[in-house]
């Protein structure tokens, strides 16, 4: 050994022994703590409450059964919602509350305007990653709004999606298929209009309607009389949960139209495709999640055998449940990356980890592997209602946009 | 037992504190509030600013309303004048202490607008006048993209005075606290005047005001201009609490609220403004927690409490209305005029 070398290895021994407790002590340091918290403030009252019960079910529900099955690397997960509401004063002061008393490493909220406007608290807080049922295209903003993640689509993906969709099916059809707009004057109803607008001009489908109507309360008849001069194949409603889709579909039918009526995600639930299904129409739609009763993906299965036991009076799986479900499963995900990286559960950590998932399995809720790193996981796929099974089935492929 | 407080001077009458008690008490009440941020929690903090916006809110409309008579129902679009000027000049570069300011003015401009029919109709007619008003306004917010941002909504920057950036809730808190204090001033101060006179005159009978010589249509503009100079200025000191806003906050209930805490807290005084804004935003709060720490003891407990909050919160204000129509004020003047007599009663 010349002495060159043993002066190297000397000095790396010295080097190794001088550093080496700094070295444990700062990974030691930066490993994550005790459990794993995760905020939320839940609409379990107010207007939006039919939803709000099922997000907060699918979280609650979730962290329960990632616990049974051992955490997260070793961390248990820890659930603390609070009900907003559907209020953003009463939102933003459960978020405070709970940042304050729990430090959670993540945070669901109820709204849009909830995620705007605790994203500067969330931003500064610096360790804190956020998501809520808002499929809003604003929130989706990786620069903008680093900590906020979509769990699924955003709205104006869902109607590429659907345009996609219409345009494949309709291929070598003599004429493409008229297309007749109706959508809430919302945030729910207007966001994902511009998106579709501009893929139906890509793809060369025509848009020959476009109404806009309040959220409820609503005189059907001079619109269906508009939708009647307009003689449309497809009418795709946007931004409704049921009303008032059912009396458009019942006044279209006493106007001698039998247009196809189609959705997108919340406004393909239950209470829409049963309403609509009771009238004889075959609502069909893209759904950025697999349904509760479909059998092909294993963590579906694993929802409903939970709700058997923890939940026995729960019969239908909503999407609203599955999203937070979902939402729970990215947050579970994220830190455990952090955490096997021996990384502590900061902003840009965390923000790193999400956007390194991009082939990650979501357990087949999505039919396609999930790409995280626009913070949304932009497939969907079309379904259609059965009337024999009273259930919607695929009606097509996964999409990816 | 006080038994009564004498004045030497019309300095003393015209004092807003008129005794050593109620001066103490004040200060009191102005350190606990000044001190908040070092004692209270962040919950607290927040819901502390929350409430110091509704309190100017409720003060404005309490002018309108209260004071004058005319009733509003466009008072929680007004605010979203006030959130979307700040969001507007702020993002152009104006600074803050103008566009606070700016808030109040233009929304106090818009105010002397939406408050023209006062001058043809009154009650329930101008109840949905201002009704109009509202809908047109919400319309806007969401329409008038390249400035509201539209439905989306849009951020505001933070305020930033001379370099000193209000971030967080313990230093936005100030900026709320020292508004509601000088606005809350400023309006006991106006009740005195000629102005608050002739508001009330107005409010009891415009038109034997009007053959004493109050001229109702500067009287009546100029209260729904005060009042939506408030709500402009809450408004303003919303966008920079929450940092964003949507259309969506600004809706009919937001204006019901402020009905609601006006008449809860006490119709043309400063302390049922107050009290009002307390109540509602409080109360539900209180009953939340009751349903959410009853829930520890008796699991599922919550799921029946917290819609049921809603109820008695619906309950509590309709017994208001029932057993005490001069609202919460009254009932703190009660209080206090049993402390002043006390061991005797009133």
């Amino acid at each position: 050994m010349t002495d060159s070398i043993r002066r190297t290895i000397v000095q790396s021994i010295g080097a190794a022994a001088t550093l080496g407790p700094f070295a444990i002590g700062s990974a030691s340091a930066q490993a994550h703590k005790g459990d794993i918290v995760i905020g939320a403030s839940q609409p379990i009252t107010g207007v939006f409450s039919f939803a709000g019960t099922a997000m907060n079910n699918g979280l609650n529900d979730y962290v329960a059964w990632r616990n049974s099955k051992g955490g997260v690397a070793g961390h248990k997960l820890r659930y603390v919602s609070e009900d907003s509401g559907f209020k953003l004063d009463q939102g933003v002061a459960i978020f405070k509350k709970i940042m304050a008393a729990e430090k959670p490493s993540f945070f669901y909220g109820d709204s849009t305007q909830w995620a705007k406007a605790v994203s500067q608290d969330a931003i500064a807080s610096n360790a804190i990653m956020t998501s809520s049922t808002s499929l809003a295209s604003v929130v989706a903003d990786p620069a903008g709004m680093p900590q906020h993640i979509v769990p699924g689509a955003t709205y104006p993906r869902l109607h590429e999606i659907l345009m996609e969709y219409i345009a494949r099916s309709s291929r070598g059809a003599a004429a493409k298929p008229n297309i007749a707009y109706v959508y809430a004057d919302t945030e729910f109803g207007r966001d994902g209009i511009p998106g579709g607008k501009a893929r139906a001009e890509k793809l060369g489908l025509p848009i020959v309607a476009e109404i806009v109507t309040k959220q409820s309360g609503i005189d059907v008849a001079p619109e269906v009389a508009k939708l009647r001069r307009a003689k449309p194949d497809i009418v795709i409603f946007q931004g409704y949960i049921l009303a008032p889709m059912p009396e458009f579909v019942r006044q279209l039918r006493e106007a001698g139209l039998n247009p196809q009526i189609m959705g997108t995600a919340w406004g393909l639930d239950k209470p829409a495709y049963d309403a609509l299904g009771a009238l004889g129409v075959k609502l069909s739609g893209v759904s950025m999640y697999r349904y509760g009763h479909e059998t092909e993906s294993s963590m579906i299965n694993n929802m409903r055998q939970y709700l058997a036991t923890a939940r026995p009076e729960v019969k239908n799986i909503s999407p609203f449940y599955i999203s937070s479900w979902l939402s729970g499963m990215i947050f579970a995900e994220v830190a455990e990356r952090c955490v096997k990286a021996n990384k502590p559960l900061t902003l840009p950590n965390m923000k790193a980890a999400l956007e390194s998932m991009k082939e990650w399995d979501t357990g087949g809720i999505t039919g396609l592997l999930a790409d995280l790193s626009g913070h949304q996981i932009p497939v969907g796929r079309m379904y259609a209602y059965d009337s024999d099974k009273k259930t919607m089935e695929p009606a097509s492929g996964w999409i990816k946009v | 037992m006080r038994t009564a407080v004498f004045h030497e001077t019309f300095a003393s009458e015209e004092r807003l504190w008129d005794s050593p008690t109620a001066r103490r008490w004040m200060l009191a009440f102005a350190l606990s509030l000044f001190t908040l941020p070092w004692w209270g929690s962040d919950y607290l903090l927040a819901m502390a600013c929350i409430v110091g916006i509704h309190v100017i809110a409720t003060l404005g409309l309490n002018l309108t309303t209260g004071n004058a008579g005319l009733i509003s129902l466009s008072h929680g679009a007004f605010l979203g004048v006030g959130c979307y000027t700040v969001a507007w000049l702020g993002k152009h570069g104006v600074p803050f202490w103008l566009t606070l300011p700016a808030a109040g003015f233009v929304t106090a401009a818009l105010g002397l607008v939406v408050g023209l029919p006062s001058l043809r109709v009154k009650g329930l007619y101008l109840a949905i006048a201002t009704l109009a008003a509202h809908f047109i306004l919400t319309f806007v917010f969401r329409e008038w993209e390249s400035v509201t941002g539209g439905v989306p909504g849009t951020s505001i920057p933070r305020a930033n005075l001379f370099g000193f950036e209000f971030h967080g809730d313990r230093r936005n808190f100030y900026l709320i606290f020292v508004c509601a204090f000088v606005m809350a001033v400023a309006a006991r101060n106006l009740a005195r005047t000629h102005i608050g006179r002739a508001f009330v005159a107005v409010r009891d009978r415009d038109f034997s005001a009007e053959i004493l010589g109050v001229n109702l249509l500067r009287t009546k503009l100029l209260a729904f201009a005060l009042g939506a100079f408030y709500a402009g200025v809450a408004g303003g000191l919303l966008g920079y609490f929450y940092g964003a806003i949507t259309p969506e906050y600004f809706v009919l209930t937001l204006s019901v609220f402020y009905l609601a805490a006006i008449i809860v807290g006490g119709l043309g005084t400063v302390l049922g403004s107050v009290l009002g804004a307390l109540f509602m935003t409080f109360v539900p709060e209180l009953l939340r927690l009751v349903a959410h720490t009853s829930s520890q003891w008796f699991p599922g407990v919550a799921a029946l409490l917290l819609p049921m909050g809603q109820v008695v919160f619906g309950v509590l204000i309709i017994f208001f209305l029932i057993f005490e129509p001069q609202g919460l004020a009254a009932i703190w003047s009660r209080i206090r005029r049993n402390f002043h007599l006390w061991p005797f009663k009133t």
